[in-house]
């Protein structure tokens, strides 16, 4: 970077506000930002590297530990990227339970993000809150999978277990105890004076400057981009999915979605629970040769599997495009550049819900 | 004399970066829409983009492939005016305004266009290798 400016400032790699390790360099003139640059590689786990000439079955638990925010979701993009080569069918109850899981997870994402936010802006009461909201999600994933983060719940075919339905009842009184908390603290969000000080109008990135950077999820949803992959999967179709947007593209813009999509996960797994088809979880058939690019909507936007298998199921080559990737760029060169305080460079980083392990893939 | 540790080198990292798969087939779309060789464009990748920018450098040249230039006039679309400006910023703004201002004053002249976008193109070429 060419030092033409006053002063330059770097956040990280190790910061208070960072949940993960990166660089942030930021050159200011005054208290204005004018340029910002990332520097990732503290984490690097070389994650494709180690996948490939294994096995689907290994490559699978690999899949969920690139996040260990968002691993169902990882779990099921790989699963159904090789059900798309293998031309394997899953059972409408399999299909359903799986935006169950999927839902919940995207739920404890969106949760743990905003609390993240929240605490970047010094809201410790709010984002507390919402932490102990997150442990009542968390606690669902377990009680359906078994497990809290790395579930290993979808298989190619089905998934590993069925809902039974005094799980669902209890799974239901919970999510009904989430929705009444979550109303209440959006409520703080929505109305605290000094929250909107810290997030409205700041960090704004256009639509035009999303397109460029095809930035995905609740950032790109936040400018008013209609880019839900949700909207084109065939389950969730079924389910009548509409897209949450707005148009402000600033950092309460994008809270203001992670919210919104929170109440929206309740209400499909309450549509899933209630129109839950009977039948088998597991489907059968073989992991085939071939190569694909499968997309899935992962909590923080478009998450690609690029598979290319033997006719053993051995997995030859894999490239995984995360949310991330685009987001943190998009959030470097759009949304910081023009800050009027290096103040809110924390803020606006954390309001695009980064995750460098995502990243550093 | 020891350094800070995130003071270091980059340089292998972000190379670790243009060599995989999808970045590997982007960079040499590229290399090939300007006419120059994919090492040398890996060099200016390096030199010029941070590591973030790398990591999205597949996913803008997308995009760019479907949105840059579309309601551009055909020199500035063949030119990719706005493709290595905004989507994959290689080209200042400006320079690259006077290179298009400068085909489309050489079409305007009566020169053939074919001639014209070649001689813009390498002006390209030139204002990414400098």
């Amino acid at each position: 970077m060419k030092k033409t400016v006053d002063v330059s400032i770097p956040l990280g790699p190790v910061h208070p506000c960072w949940k993960e390790p990166v660089r942030l360099k930021c050159e200011t003139a005054g208290e204005r930002v004018l340029r910002a640059e990332v520097e990732l590689g503290y984490m690097k786990k070389g994650i494709e590297r180690i996948m490939r000439g294994r096995p689907w079955q290994e490559v699978m638990f690999l899949a969920e530990r690139v996040c260990g925010i968002c691993s169902v979701v990882h779990n099921m993009v790989f699963i159904e990227a090789m059900e798309d080569i293998s031309a394997i069918a899953v059972p409408p109850r399999a299909a359903y339970l799986r935006v169950i899981v999927n839902e919940l997870d995207r739920m404890a994402s969106h949760i743990l993000a905003n609390f993240s936010y929240c605490y970047t802006i010094e809201h410790e009461t709010l984002a507390m809150y919402l932490l102990n909201t997150r442990e009542t999600v968390l606690d669902n994933l377990e009680r359906i999978t078994g497990s809290r983060i790395n579930t290993a719940y979808m298989i190619p075919g089905g998934v590993r277990f069925d809902l039974l339905p005094e799980d669902a009842a209890a799974m239901l009184a919970d999510l009904a105890k989430v929705e009444d908390e979550m109303r209440r603290y959006t409520g703080i969000f929505e109305t605290g004076p000094l929250i909107a000080l810290r997030s409205k109008g700041i960090g704004v990135m256009s639509r035009e400057e999303a397109i460029r950077a095809h930035t995905v999820g609740p950032t790109a949803r936040a400018s008013g981009v209609v880019c839900d992959l949700r909207l084109r999967h065939p389950t969730y179709r079924e389910l009548g999915f509409e897209q949450v947007t707005r148009t402000e593209g600033d950092n309460f813009a994008r809270v203001m979605v992670r919210f919104q999509e929170v109440f929206q996960s309740i209400d499909l797994i309450r549509k899933c629970v209630d129109t839950l088809p009977e039948g088998p979880i597991r489907g059968g058939g073989l992991c085939k040769a071939g190569e694909t690019s499968y997309s899935g909507e992962a909590p923080r936007g478009e998450l690609t599997y690029s598979v290319k298998t033997d006719e053993y199921g051995r997995v030859l080559d894999i490239a995984i495009r995360t949310p991330s990737i685009m987001n943190i760029e998009a959030c470097a060169h759009s949304m910081i550049v023009d800050a009027a305080s290096i103040a809110d460079v924390t803020s606006t980083f954390i309001s695009s819900d980064p995750c460098i392990a995502c990243n550093e893939r | 004399m020891t350094g800070y540790l995130y003071e270091k080198d980059l340089r292998q990292m972000k190379f670790t970066i243009l060599t995989s798969t999808r970045h590997d087939e982007a960079v040499r779309a590229i290399a090939g829409r300007l006419g120059i060789s994919d090492a040398k464009l890996r060099m200016v990748l390096i030199r010029r983009f941070d590591m973030s920018l790398l990591e999205n450098l597949e996913s803008r040249w997308q995009m760019g492939q479907e949105h840059a230039d579309n309601d551009s006039d055909p020199a500035a679309k063949d030119l990719g005016c706005e493709l290595f400006t905004r989507f994959v910023p290689l080209v200042e703004t400006e320079t690259m305004r006077s290179i298009c201002d400068e085909t489309k004053a050489m079409i305007g002249d009566g020169s053939s266009r074919d001639e014209a976008i070649a001689r813009g193109k390498a002006r390209v070429r030139e204002a990414v290798l400098s």
